[in-house]
């Protein structure tokens, strides 16, 4: 059953768990499972090894929580950008292969609103994020997405969109450049 | 110190930093930029940085409930409790408040509880209509159900249907709440045998309504344990759920 915490809640749940406290860290799983087996299965199209990197990235939030700083970082996106790590290194290790998605399919799906439950993440940086990727031309914002929703390289994103890599690097190097202009305006 | 821009205005460091953070270097290059990653700081608090203003487009993923037995496996892969720990404390913490007291079961269970005959003595008739607020399964390690309760924290009134999974024990079943503060308050010895009805008193019923979960521990016949430490063992337990 996954239950609401809000971020302060997260925040001292994932502390807890760096002390140690084991029912501290099963509310963080509580909260954070769905969101995160969303992430890795996104990535790794395959539920099943998705539950496997979920699993190891549980065991590596237990092991790391004692070091998440509650003043650096929010506590989703400290746990969102482990999973998602965790599911690209395993996709690159050859364990994995995938379908292969036109970055405007993606762009379709990372357009849908999230669900009130999905909100996890404290609202106005996500709507300052998406305000920002809609300034960005959209061949540029959607390979964006999809790099991040899906993992994957500047070579498989060029060979997608069919152009060569340096335009497609061009792109998004640009792309980040403006992203983060915007992001600290 | 300053970062070298280039024709288009791009600082290299910072859309490095951004490129390593989305993932879309080649092997070699993800590879080179780890190993900068981990030698300067300041490029390090870049993709930090950049992690945290990206991480928002994991909005747009849906979330995927895991399977159930991804948790236990996160659990078994834990270390071991210290043992230097409070046992106790220790203990509680890691049996409570598992979700396996699904709300489905535990209305099952008041089908149940109501389906049987009402044993001896029959509480006193509730000055209010009876309002059942709190329901639990209680499960033994194996995974069995040991016991279901409900309780209704307006009238102190307290209801339990042990299975036979406890009969036969000739140690006495004594009943506990997990409050959520930590640490357990024992309500008393309870028939594992037979159906029964409880009245907490007035200072029980307050703690009951705030308690998380309920436990039983197995005490030898004639010992009354402690009001906040079994001495025999937790054989079963399960998460107080609201109605």
């Amino acid at each position: 059953m996954s239950s609401i915490l809000t971020r302060d809640e997260l925040s001292m749940a994932l502390g807890q768990a760096g002390q140690g406290d084991r029912a501290a860290f099963r509310r963080v799983y509580d909260a954070t499972s769905a969101k995160l087996l969303g992430v890795t299965l996104r990535i790794l199209a395959d539920r099943q090894l998705a539950e496997d990197v979920l699993q190891d990235t549980y065991l590596t939030v237990w092991s790391k929580a004692g070091s998440f700083d509650a003043s650096r970082a929010s506590p989703i996106t400290w746990l969102v950008t482990i999973a998602r790590n965790r599911a690209i290194d395993r996709l690159r290790s050859g364990a994995a292969t995938r379908r292969s998605t036109p970055i405007d399919e993606a762009f379709d799906i990372a357009d849908d609103g999230p669900s009130p439950a999905q909100a996890l993440e404290t609202g106005d940086d996500v709507r300052r994020l998406n305000d920002c990727l809609g300034e960005l031309d959209d061949r540029t914002g959607g390979a964006i997405r999809t790099a991040f929703i899906e993992g994957v390289t500047y070579d498989a994103l060029a060979s997608r969109e069919n152009v060569p890599l340096g335009t497609m690097k061009s792109w998004i190097r640009r792309g980040l450049m403006r992203l983060r202009a915007c992001l600290e305006s | 110190m300053t970062d070298p821009t280039d024709a288009e205005g791009v600082d290299e460091t910072r859309v490095l930093a951004g490129e390593l953070a989305l993932r879309v270097l080649s092997p070699a290059e993800e590879a080179a930029a780890r190993a900068r990653e981990a030698a300067d700081p300041g490029f390090a608090a870049e993709v930090e940085a950049w992690n945290e203003h990206l991480a928002g487009l994991a909005d747009a993923t849906a979330p995927v409930a895991p399977s159930p037995y991804v948790w236990p496996r996160v659990e078994a892969g834990l270390p071991p409790v210290a043992a230097n720990d409070n046992r106790r404390l220790a203990f509680w913490r890691t049996w409570a408040v598992g979700s396996t007291g699904l709300l489905a079961a535990s209305l099952a269970a008041v089908v149940v509880l109501l389906a049987q005959p009402s044993p001896v003595p029959p509480a006193p008739a509730p000055a209010a209509p009876v309002a059942v607020t709190r329901v639990a399964t209680l499960t033994l390690e194996n995974g069995a159900a040991a016991m279901t309760i409900a309780y209704d924290p307006g009238t102190g009134e307290l209801y339990l249907a042990p299975t036979n999974e406890m009969a036969g024990d000739t140690r006495v079943p004594h009943l506990w709440l997990v409050m959520p503060e930590g640490g357990v308050q024992l309500v008393g010895a309870i028939d594992g045998s037979a159906t029964s009805r409880h009245n907490l008193g007035r200072a029980l019923s307050g703690k009951a309504g705030q308690a998380n979960a309920v436990a039983v521990s197995m005490e030898t016949p004639g010992h009354t344990p402690a009001a906040d430490k079994p001495d025999g063992p937790v054989v079963a337990s399960g998460e107080l759920q609201r109605l």
